[in-house]
């Protein structure tokens, strides 16, 4: 029986059911004929074609990557994402691009970004000297200042200390930045994407300095990198003393070069740009260090005059990321049942409640948390949605267990002005169009 | 002990210059003079005659950042569960030696902790400065130009700190001044940064003669005075001028985090978010009555690269010939890039065939030995430590891309 035969004995049986069709017979057999003429390799020899016009062809015909053999086990020694993905990358833009892109950032692609864990090639990736290239043999690590007991570790030696593993983001406190005065980037990729989150594996520096004799006047540490900026800052020693570690793995691998490897320092819940990367030192001191990236930058100037300086946790905060610029609604039809989704955190502490309104902040209603709901952790929200077809200004507000609501941007600005920088934490706004169209919007009076 | 009394006090203090500040902003005033006494920190810190160590927060209370702090309870960490038995005597690395310790320990602090004897004048400044900084942040500290427009300006003609309070509120509004002169609150950081982290392409690349100089420089560009004394060229700064620099913004930033007090001063103003923004959880009826008022975009960036999709397609057939690499590429984008790439002062960019053109003048031998010793603001191979053939390598790629 050859094989055109047998694919015909096969769709005979399929026509017999279709007796209360309208199609003919006849005409059934001509067009199946003429099909599986042209297009036999893609046609199952096992399961009938149907020849409908709202069949489907990507389940009636047979797909290439289901009639041949895949890749070989050994093909990636470290796997790769599909091709397909290919445009869920992180992003540059010239306004952000200093020092040639050499002290710059790239944005995370936060509007792709599915559960809470950020994939480690996706991290958003701020540096100061470029990405540095530490050979981990090379590394050593230098504890000294105001302690009894000084000490020099070798990476070997520091990953034998206890280790713990915690899920935190890391926000650049100017995620969101560019837009004090005004929305510039309709793109939830731009405006919000200075973040991320890992899973990361490290030592908690309490049980690190444990023993060395922490004189009682030590106040602030600073940490240092070995890279090119040695980009410095300085951190209260309550919090080395609360939940700072040195870390060196981050979703179960070795931190990535753009994430400080082989070792980089987590504040959870602070300025991305204390969680220093390829540190090589902490200095213990009675005086903080002004540091360059907490005077000149990092620091957020009010009307008065004055600016905020170690303005250490980002705040409680939110962004709806479905619907979004890059993910609207164009495809639903009136009366589609659609999940709204976003993910809020604080570094301050954990999300307890988040709000959305779809009237410009007028009225609320309260949606779900869903998932790890975790201190100082990306939470995600959702809240089931009726679509109606008709213009929305949708947002969301987070509220964490410290005490601390999201404010909008009148009741932000109204304190720290416009000129801050840093600390962004106001409502964003979606403005969704009749066509389903998603805009970056705000809604302010000043 | 710090006292509780103290620490009551300037809770209080806070929240009222916070309401201060939150009060003239709402009513729209103008009114600098009030605003700036929303100054709690700076004003209230008086070390007290003793402080307690550092120690973490404990149950229930706040954090340093105003933030809740969780504790350990019955092996949970939050969501997390904790292996608790003792962590002690460990028994892992060593002392590091004097000579270790004096390597890298080369912060300088705002009292002079760490800053070195040497000196430097504003003329040696300034040449130095044009020779390995000017191409980045231009001419007097005017900032990069062109492709180089993201690189900082460093100092401001005519600016004060009084800039500061300009916010732009309007389109034409001018903003507030950020540069040395205007803003930063100690010269030990430009010290130390410069030292550790500059020239960018070659940091740590200059004595301590050179920062004295350099900094001198960028002291006078920005019209600061040193004990009453303007810096001409003539100017000589040395390890006992510098610590009598007084920056004009000291004084620029709350909350306080100077002295035994710093870090409760801190704590106290982090724990009244009217201090930075706070919103409240209104349900309903918020905007009472009054219709949202929509801001969209004036210029909408999107110069993305690459350009935004969410195409899930196959990318795009790679055209270009995939033709051999040549083999100084690699070290070209490594360490030649970040000044060759771009119309830099004086290093002749990848592509402008007119000013290789020119180099080539002087004959390639001579083009090969002016890079390895190093020429202008060129330093010797780039600042690489590659070999002399992997560096002419280098110099043939660029040749060869910019004909």
């Amino acid at each position: 029986m050859n094989k055109m035969t047998e694919t015909s004995q096969v769709l005979d049986t399929a026509s017999e059911k279709m007796s209360v069709e309208q199609s003919s017979r006849r005409d059934f057999f001509k067009k199946a004929a003429v099909y599986s003429a042209s297009a036999v390799a893609a046609t199952s020899v096992l399961a009938p074609v149907k020849l409908r016009a709202e069949d489907d062809p990507a389940i009636v015909e047979e797909a290439p990557w289901g009639v041949k053999l895949g890749d070989p086990v050994s093909k990636n020694k470290y796997g790769v994402p599909s091709p397909y993905e290919h445009n869920n990358i992180r992003r540059t833009t010239a306004l952000l691009a200093s020092g040639d892109e050499y002290a710059s950032i790239s944005m995370c692609p936060i509007h792709e970004q599915e559960g809470i864990i950020t994939p480690n090639g996706l991290f958003f990736n701020r540096v100061h000297g470029g990405v540095a290239h530490v050979d981990p043999k090379g590394y050593r690590l230098m504890i000294h200042g105001l302690l009894e007991k000084p000490l020099v570790l070798t990476l070997n030696e520091l990953k034998r200390y206890p280790s713990v593993t915690r899920i935190h983001f890391i926000e650049c406190p100017a995620n969101g930045g560019p837009e004090w005065r005004g929305p510039q980037f309709n793109s939830v990729q731009f405006a919000k994407g200075m973040m991320s989150q890992a899973e990361w594996t490290g030592v908690l520096i309490k049980d690190l300095i444990a023993d060395l004799g922490l004189k009682p006047d030590a106040r602030w540490m600073l940490a240092e990198g070995c890279d090119n900026s040695e980009m410095g800052r300085t951190v209260p020693v309550e919090k080395v003393l609360d939940d700072a570690m040195l870390v060196w793995a981050q979703n179960g691998e070795a931190l990535r070069p753009e994430q400080g490897y082989p070792v980089r320092l987590l504040v959870p819940g602070w300025e991305g740009n204390l969680n220093v990367k390829w540190v090589k030192r902490l200095e213990f001191a009675s005086e903080p260090f002004y540091a360059k990236e907490e005077t000149a930058k990092y620091t957020v100037l009010t009307p008065s005059g004055k600016a905020i300086q170690h303005f250490y946790a980002v705040e409680v905060n939110s962004i709806i990321t479905s619907p979004c610029p890059e993910k609207p609604w164009t495809d639903l039809k009136k009366g589609d049942l659609v999940e709204i989704q976003g993910l809020a955190w604080s570094g301050q502490g954990t999300i307890t409640n988040v709000d959305i309104t779809f009237d410009g902040g007028d009225n609320w209603v309260e949606a779900s948390l869903k998932g790890l709901v975790l201190p100082k952790a990306w939470t995600r929200f959702s809240y089931m949605y009726r679509y109606e077809g008709k213009p929305l200004l949708l947002a969301s507000r987070a509220v964490d267990d410290s005490g601390h609501v999201q404010p909008t941007i009148d009741q932000e600005t109204a304190v720290v002005g416009v000129e801050a920088v840093y600390h962004r934490n106001s409502i964003c706004t979606w403005e969704v169009t009749d066509k389903g169209v998603v805009n970056n919007v705000h809604i302010r009076k000043v | 002990m710090y006292t509780f009394e103290k620490y009551k006090k300037f809770i209080s203090s806070a929240v009222v210059a916070s309401v201060v500040l939150m009060s003239t902003s709402c009513n729209g005033s103008n009114d600098v003079e009030q605003k700036a006494t929303a100054e709690p920190a700076k004003a209230e810190a008086k070390p007290a005659e003793t402080v307690a160590a550092p120690v973490a927060p404990a149950a229930g209370e706040k954090g340093i950042d105003g933030g809740a702090v969780y504790q350990t309870v019955n092996g949970m960490y939050t969501s997390y569960a904790v292996n608790e038995q003792e962590k002690k005597d460990f028994t892992f690395g060593r002392a590091p030696t004097a000579t270790e310790i004096a390597a890298w320990d080369i912060d300088v602090m705002p009292d002079g902790t760490g800053l070195p004897e040497g000196e430097g004048s504003v003329e040696e400044g300034d040449e130095l400065y044009e020779e390995k900084c000017a191409m980045c942040h231009g001419d007097f500290g005017s900032g990069g130009k062109g492709s180089r427009s993201t690189y900082p300006t460093l100092s401001v003609g005519e600016a004060s700190i009084d800039s500061l309070t300009h916010q732009r509120t309007t389109p034409d509004a001018d903003g507030p001044k950020r540069v040395i002169g205007t803003y930063w609150p100690y010269a030990s950081t430009l010290f130390w940064y410069i030292q550790s982290g500059m020239p960018f392409p070659h940091p740590k690349s200059l004595s301590d003669n050179e920062t004295y100089a350099l900094v001198a420089y960028l002291l006078s560009i920005n019209e600061i005075e040193i004990d009453g004394e303007s810096l001409d060229d003539e100017y000589v700064l040395n390890r006992e001028k510098f610590l009598k620099i007084k920056m004009p913004n000291q004084n620029g930033f709350i909350p306080n985090i100077d002295g035994p007090t710093g870090p409760a001063d801190a704590k106290a103003f982090y724990a009244d978010p009217n201090n930075y923004g706070n919103g409240t959880r209104c349900m309903s009826n918020c905007l009472n009555g009054e219709k949202p008022n929509i801001v969209r975009p004036m210029n909408i960036i999107d110069d993305f690269e690459p350009p935004m999709s969410t195409e899930r397609m196959l990318p795009a057939e790679n055209t270009e010939e995939a033709g051999p690499v040549h083999p100084g590429k690699k070290l070209y984008e490594a360490s030649c890039a970040v000044c060759h790439a771009t119309d830099a002062m004086g290093a002749p960019n990848l592509g402008n065939k007119e000013a290789w053109a020119k180099v080539l003048d002087k004959g390639i031998d001579k083009v090969y030995a002016n890079g390895i010793s190093g020429v202008n603001a060129m330093p010797p191979k780039g600042g690489t430590t590659v070999s002399d053939d992997e560096f002419k390598a280098a110099v043939d790629y660029m040749i060869e891309s910019s004909k």
